[in-house]
């Protein structure tokens, strides 16, 4: 066996498996993907074909841009609020707290709701926010408000709430990593040199931590955006998110094709934003070698 | 299963096995019946299960849309599926289902025959499926909250109710606005007639507080306070409802728009291994303690008159319309939509308007 063989063979035997994954259980759906939707809704199912009809349907129908905006509306918000909770927390955990046994536990603290199911903390945000539900009831027990209101669950608002506190921790995570990275040593430099706290943070901390936030906010936007749990829990009748629609394709409307080609956008869409973050991220890069 | 398609669907298995988690696969003794809540309640599917040694499993839908998918996804799941009078015909098409030997089931032939002829159970010479179970759906509402005695659909689309109104997450939700409106054929709306029907629904909207998508939902939207009218599966979720001793009743009313109609008919999966249980779960059905089980859980109507003669007697049993088949005739029973997607569309377009 030359070296050169017994190079190859260490090579396969290293990557065939994974390559083998990837190939099974990414390129093959989005391939198959990709192709049906081309395909056309024939009733009761469908048949293969190659024809455009279904991107046709899905820029001129009203109810797929309406849907595909209001989504990225609500993971635009999910990820603003909580890169605006998230920071400050991360902040917080990493250059408030001395004590570094209180700060794991707190950090723990963020991070332990991900250990529960998904359902549930979506399910808790419907008995907090319902018209017999715990907020409610407080407002009517600290007589704020004489009888309980219904706008609290069942809209857009109550989606926004449920989805950032449970995608939070998607964000405080990066960002504290971040933080937590940056060395002393260049904060009391900055310190020394006649910086106050604001010109610190603004000229040493943030530009560091960009990447923490990039990541994060990356992350809760994606997540959110292709979210279908929350619009049926605490959504109302405008709560329709895209991934709703793509589960009714796939499901009700057992329109496969016309649902691939909805998948095929998301997509993306999705590759457009990891594209933009990815550029971003490079740009705020600061070198500390 | 994969020979219960045809050659150009020979994809779906495959995408289904690389896209959705693998199910679990049906194994010989065991029954696998897609069907609706309270259809497989413990209190008669137990002795069911004693006497004829099978096994079940059931999983729920939420709306007749949910068969065809289920079974498109890797039929080999299930055994047998309980769909509404509207779609058994639609499984017939797209080749989901067997036809059923009658003769190997006990009692058939003292089933309605309004049902056991109608239309799609019987077709192409063939019987395919085995009624099961009837109703209707009807109205409901909070006579604590709403004003007097509502007799219209029209209810449903009072202001003065705005966020207090739920509406069954089902393309059913067009027939309700089309009766509203005057239409006569709901089957088979023109596209000017549906255009109004999706406009008058989308003007609803902002007088919903929810979509309701299982019998389940509803009652918790109720018992929460949440809502005080809505459309509802007769019988089931108002029972639930005033079991739950809230403080309040909920009230069912018929329209004078008339309430629909559905029977619900099991059907044998094409390819089942288990059509020995299976044939024997239709006879069980059929019989004393199928019927009046089934009864008992829904609150819904027997199809079988003769085995709940033992449960059902005197005003229960004419609550329950035994031997009052022409009760159907003052019911919109469920057909399919002569245009399925177009109604599909406008439904989802409807949910997806701001």
């Amino acid at each position: 066996m030359t070296a050169k063989t017994r190079k190859a063979l260490t090579f396969w035997l290293l990557f065939s498996v994974p390559l083998a994954w990837t190939i099974v259980f990414l390129i093959l759906p989005y391939g198959t993907m990709g192709m049906m939707s081309f395909w056309t809704r024939k009733f009761p199912l469908f048949v293969p074909d190659f024809q455009f009809g279904n991107y046709v349907i899905l820029f001129t129908d009203p109810q797929y841009s309406t849907v595909i905006l209001r989504t990225l509306k609500i993971a635009a918000l999910v990820t603003a609020y909580s890169v605006a909770l998230g920071y400050p927390l991360a902040y917080f955990l990493v250059f408030t707290i001395r004590s570094e046994k209180l700060r794991t536990l707190l950090y723990m603290c963020v991070v332990v709701p991900l250990w529960v199911s998904y359902l549930l903390r979506a399910y808790t945000w419907k008995i907090i926010l319902g018209t017999d539900g715990a907020l409610n009831s407080a407002l009517l027990w600290l007589g704020l408000i004489s009888e309980p209101l219904d706008i609290f669950l069942y809209n857009q608002a109550a989606m926004v709430i449920t989805l950032t506190y449970i995608f939070i921790p998607f964000m405080v995570m990066p960002i504290f990593t971040a933080l937590e990275r940056i060395p002393a040593n260049l904060i009391e430099a900055s310190q020394d040199l006649g910086a106050g706290p604001l010109e610190t943070f603004f000229r040493v901390i943030m530009p560091l931590s960009t990447a923490g936030v990039i990541a994060g906010a990356t992350m809760t936007f994606c997540l959110s955006f292709g979210d279908f749990v929350a619009p049926v829990l605490v959504g109302g009748p405008s709560g329709t998110m895209v991934a709703t629609v793509l589960q009714s394709q796939f499901g009700a409307a057992l329109n496969w094709p016309l649902g691939s080609a909805l998948a095929a956008i998301i997509f993306t869409l999705v590759l457009i934003v990891l594209q933009i973050s990815s550029k971003l991220d490079r740009s705020g890069r600061v070198s500390m070698g | 299963m994969t020979k219960a398609y045809g050659r150009s669907r020979a994809w779906l298995p495959l995408l289904s096995a690389i896209s959705i988690a693998a199910p679990s696969f049906a194994n010989a003794a065991e029954l696998n019946i897609l069907t609706w809540e309270g259809y497989a309640d413990p209190s008669f599917i137990e002795k069911f299960e004693k006497a004829s040694s099978c096994k079940t499993t059931s999983t729920y839908v939420g709306s007749n849309d949910d068969f065809a998918p289920k079974l498109a996804a890797g039929g080999g799941v299930y055994d047998i599926i309980v769909p509404s009078i509207d779609t058994i015909g639609l499984m017939r098409q797209a080749g989901f289902v067997e036809p059923i030997d009658t003769k190997k089931i006990e009692g058939f032939s003292d089933v309605y025959p309004e049902f056991t002829k109608a239309t799609d159970v019987v077709a192409e010479g063939e019987t395919w499926s085995v009624p099961l179970v009837w109703g209707s759906i009807s109205l409901m509402y909070r006579p604590d909250k709403v004003e007097g005695k509502p007799d219209s659909i029209g209810v449903l689309f009072d202001k003065k109710y705005a966020g207090k109104i739920a509406m069954w997450d089902d393309k059913s939700s067009i027939y309700w606005a089309a009766r509203l409106l005057g239409f006569e054929n709901v089957y088979d709306l023109t596209d000017e007639q549906l255009e109004t029907v999706k406009a008058k629904l989308i003007e609803q909207k902002p007088l919903i507080r929810k979509y309701w998508a299982t019998a389940g939902e509803l009652t918790e939207l109720y018992a929460n306070q949440e809502v005080w009218l809505s459309n509802t599966w007769t019988g089931l979720q108002s029972k639930e409802i005033n079991n739950l001793k809230k403080g309040f009743e909920v009230v069912e009313f018929t329209p004078k728009e008339k309430a629909e109609g559905w029977m619900d008919s099991m059907q044998l999966v094409k390819g089942s291994q288990n059509t020995d249980c299976a044939y024997k779960f239709f006879s069980f059905m059929l019989g004393a303690e199928g019927q009046c089980g089934i009864v008992g859980s829904t609150g819904y109507f027997p199809v079988n008159p003769k085995s709940v003669s033992g449960c059902l007697k005197g005003e229960e049993a004419e609550a329950k319309k035994v031997d009052n088949i022409e009760f159907v005739k003052s019911l919109v029973m469920w057909q399919l939509p002569a245009r399925l997607d177009k109604y599909l569309e406008v439904w989802n377009a409807v949910k997806a308007a701001p």
